[in-house]
């Protein structure tokens, strides 16, 4: 395993170089003229011209492309075009605030999803099984803006009982402005999860090992939760692994009503603001993440199914 | 054991949301709380080029003028100056005198931590940092070609490291209190600019401390210091014990002593401990954080002003509850530009008096304003010199058969022999429907118009390189004289300049030129109106609207009059403690 590992990081470099290549070439060739717009309403040539020699625009493309490579192995990307903060800090500050919401909705739930789908499978047709699923339909049809401009006029304006938006940086504060958005933030995703966890679920529990199980006399809990659960575990894995690395990137628009100053308003305004260094700075970190947790929900394929080789 | 587990997390669920609605506290405090729209970049003034980060700016750095906050028109008036300036007979020499007495709060970067005495050095430093092509500022317009020495110093700076000790021609300080400076030419803008956030005081040692994390240490000779900075969430302030102190104004404007604006006449400010900035770029939160009471006023959003605002007064509800409501002209003009270097376009003014004679800023501003706003007559907007409530643009008339024969006078009867023009916007939804109400007036004379959407950026780029056909903008003043909008025309200012209409006419240039010669007065004022009626005929910018702001404030907040150029408002502002413990139990 310790083998597959190491040839799949060797793997990641020319992928990561690739990625890099792509991003340097969208923005940096296809992107525009950025000291057109940092040169402001003013704007003269040589204004225009000073500033993109300060951002270093004036360079060849190849000498851009290294000082690109250059930032993503010192990890150093520099400042932001549009605010002029240091990336690094603007990363730093948003991703406590970012994690604090979507970590804990991410496992509440997780911790709702997969044991209601194993119910659900398990009572498949019932009148159980087809009210929580037209619920978790009717769920998902509705738009996410309409959970948290409800949510927030509701729980926050009329019945009071969360701030309206806000945040604080202490983590024994904090709480009183993440519950609300976690809230909803479980809301907006546990449909979706719920219908694959049961469909996942479902497969398993009309295989043969489960009617030997049963005609062997096994209780259900047994049945469903040593044999079913733990035969389902490589979807799941799949699942819960990739969704790691969006919890990073936050959600910006719970983010945005509730006033949380995470990666998803940061993301969004450098796109808005065609901030580059900030761009190719998340869609390097993201690209990344994304490999890693790859290869880590690989490695954990192999240790949950015996049945899978790695090579 | 399933259904244990289950009644275990809904109660652990249960007891987190009611321990967090538990420590949700009100605070009664004797702050002012402030909503903005957007995110505050940071605060340094060499980057006051958003209106978000200025306000911010505004309580902590302070300029050598400011505008007096009750009189209408705008006037200025001193502010770390010691009086107004003294004018040679030529208008190139500006000697001006700085108080004493005045420093910058305490700050490690300073010995023993104890802010220092401003002098007239420090405005030179200040504004070679605006120079300087290192600090990339968007307001170097402020002085470009302005001030002897200066562009020369900033292109020697270009090359390599800024020298700050070489000396500039035109900013001499013959002792510590006097700065004196020197233009070019005459610049009867200047005034207005020593007022800009652009120009506001810095002290070295700080820059030097923090280097580029400058722009997080704000250290200003204002009446207020940043305490607490939560990044694109909130920004607290609370009184600088290092101020000198001000007096609320005694006179003001008509009407201002009826409003109760004159009770605190002479009185100390600032008068509240805090100032609180909160970010909040959607509109809901913005709204219902007022509603709540959280923050003091709020400009009202387009979905709530119907429910808030009956008949141009606040509906009994919300009068019950102390709330007041204010409407206030902003000096800004909505208009949809037409890039004149466009084969069609440009070299067909018949056309252009069309388009404009087909459109329709009543129902644009009913639809898009609620009515908050006025149907713009030509490029200068309300509350600067040479704007006249009473001109009427002939080619406003909203006559779609006059029109309609204007197109044919053009060359194109029915649009025929017309290609499709496109119109540009950025990507919100609003952008578009404005778009798509501009294709609809368009489409009823025969003119096809494609929509094009951008994000904010693209959009600036793509005017700026000359890209656009037709555009809809806004131009907000930036200081309040009508040359600030007529610039918006001049030849020389093309792209990627401010005239991304790429307009050029010999004779509105050379109006330009003259009066930028002349002191304020009847004879420059009749000048703008010269250029006005130019621009009304050749129509390379269609005028649009000029928005009234409808604003809310909570009965407990005193000294309310907002003025877009008024950036540093928030001193004179009192918050009637009784008032507030009062009429937040009504919210």
């Amino acid at each position: 395993m310790l083998k597959y590992a190491l040839r799949r990081l060797v793997y990641m470099i020319p992928i990561l170089f690739g990625i890099t290549l792509v991003t340097f070439l969208l923005f940096n060739v296809a992107g525009g003229n950025p000291a057109i717009v940092a040169a402001g309403r003013y704007a003269t040539p040589e204004q225009i011209a000073m500033i993109k020699a300060q951002l270093g625009l004036d360079k060849p493309l190849f000498m851009q492309y290294l000082d690109f490579l250059r930032q993503i192995f010192t990890l150093d990307f520099g400042y932001s075009w549009f605010t002029k903060q240091k990336i690094s800090t603007l990363f730093m500050d948003g991703v406590g605030p970012s994690l604090s919401i979507t970590v804990p909705a991410f496992l509440i739930s997780l911790a709702i999803t997969i044991p209601l789908g194993l119910l659900l499978a398990f009572f498949r047709k019932s009148t159980l099984d087809r009210t929580i699923l037209v619920i978790a339909l009717a769920g998902i049809s509705i738009s996410s803006v309409v959970y948290v401009i409800a949510g927030q006029y509701v729980f926050s304006y009329k019945l009071g009982l969360f701030p309206i938006s806000g945040w604080e940086t202490g983590w024994d504060t904090r709480w009183e402005f993440a519950v609300l958005p976690i809230i909803i933030l479980v809301v907006l995703t546990v449909g979706t999860d719920l219908l694959f966890y049961r469909t996942v679920f479902l497969e398993e529990i009309h295989q043969d090992y489960v009617r030997t199980a049963r005609s062997k006399g096994l209780s259900n809990r047994t049945i469903l939760w040593k044999h079913v659960l733990s035969n389902s575990l490589v979807p799941i894995i799949t699942l819960v692994i990739l969704e790691i690395p969006t919890l990073l990137t936050g959600t910006l628009l719970i983010e945005s009503f509730f006033g949380i100053p995470g990666l998803g308003g940061l993301i969004y305004q450098s796109i808005e603001n065609s901030d580059f260094p900030v761009i190719k700075a998340v869609t390097v970190m993201t690209a990344i993440l994304y490999m890693v947790f790859q290869l880590l929900s690989d490695l954990l394929y192999a240790w949950v199914d015996p049945k899978i080789r790695l090579g | 054991m399933l259904k244990q587990r289950t009644l275990f997390a809904v109660l652990a669920f249960l007891s987190i949301t009611f321990i967090a609605s538990c420590t949700h506290k009100v605070q009664i405090d004797n702050s002012v709380n402030v909503e903005l729209k957007g995110n505050v970049k940071g605060l340094d003034p060499v980057g006051a080029s958003d209106l978000y980060s200025s306000f911010a700016m505004s309580v902590v750095y302070e300029s050598l003028y400011q505008y007096n906050y009750l009189k209408r028109p705008l006037q200025l008036e001193p502010l770390l100056a010691d009086g107004m300036p003294s004018v040679s007979k030529d208008g190139l020499t500006y000697t001006i005198k700085i108080k004493q007495g005045v420093k910058f709060a305490d700050d490690a970067a300073f010995p023993n931590g104890k802010g220092r005495e401003l002098v007239a050095q420090d405005f030179v430093y200040s504004w070679r940092r605006l120079a300087d092509p290192a600090t990339q500022s968007e307001g170097f317009w402020v002085f470009d070609g302005r001030i002897k020495g200066l562009n020369e110093w900033r292109e020697e700076a270009a090359k390599g490291q800024a020298k700050y000790d070489a000396p500039i021609e035109g900013l001499e300080t013959p002792d510590n209190y006097t700065l004196i400076i020197k233009l070019k030419k005459p610049y009867y803008q200047l005034m207005y600019q020593l007022a800009s956030t652009y120009t506001s005081v810095v002290a070295h040692e700080v820059v030097e401390k923090y280097g580029k994390e400058f722009l997080n240490h704000s250290v200003g000779t204002g009446p207020y210091i940043l305490k607490e900075w939560i990044r694109n969430s909130r920004l607290s302030f609370e009184r600088n014990p290092n101020w000198r102190g001000e007096k609320y104004p005694s006179e003001g404007s008509p009407g201002d002593k009826e409003a109760g604006l004159l009770e605190d006449a002479g009185k100390a400010i600032p008068f509240a401990d805090k100032v609180v900035f909160y970010e909040l770029p959607e509109d809901q939160p913005r709204w219902l954080k007022f509603m709540k009471g959280d923050t003091d006023f709020v400009e009202i959003p387009k979905d709530n002003y119907d429910g808030a605002v009956k008949d141009k007064k606040v509906i009994p509800e919300l009068a019950a509850k102390g709330v007041g409501l204010r409407a206030d002209p902003d000096p800004d003009l909505v208009y949809i530009g037409i890039n004149m270097m466009d084969p069609v376009l440009g070299k067909n003014t018949a056309l252009r008096q069309a388009m404009a004679m087909a459109y329709d800023s009543d129902t644009y501003i009913q639809k898009f304003y609620n009515g908050r706003a006025i149907n713009a007559q030509s490029i200068i907007p309300p509350g600067v010199d040479g704007y006249d409530p009473e001109y009427k643009n002939p080619y406003k008339a909203n006559n779609v058969e006059k029109a309609k024969e204007l197109l044919k006078k053009a060359g194109f009867p029915d649009g025929k022999g017309l290609p499709a023009f496109e119109y540009n916007c950025s990507s919100s939804a609003t952008d578009r429907q404005i778009g798509e109400f501009f294709q609809q007036k368009m489409a009823a004379i025969g003119i096809k118009i494609t929509i094009q959407q951008n994000s904010w950026s693209q959009f600036i780029e793509r005017q700026k390189s000359k890209k656009v056909q037709i555009f809809g903008v806004a131009w907000g003043a930036d200081y309040p004289d009508a040359e600030n909008f007529l610039q918006l025309l001049y030849g020389p200012n093309e792209s990627p300049g401010s005239n991304a209409s790429n307009y050029h006419n010999k004779e509105y240039d050379k109006l330009y030129d003259d009066a930028s010669k002349l002191p304020p007065g009847p004879a420059r004022t009749a000048i703008y109106k010269k250029m006005r009626d130019i621009s009304a005929t050749e129509l390379p910018i269609i005028p649009d609207a000029n928005r009234v702001r409808f604003q809310l404030f909570h009965g407990w907040i005193k000294n309310f009059k907002p003025h877009l150029t008024i950036l540093n408002s928030y001193k004179y502002m009192r918050v009637d403690m009784d008032k507030k413990k009062e009429l937040k139990g009504k919210m």
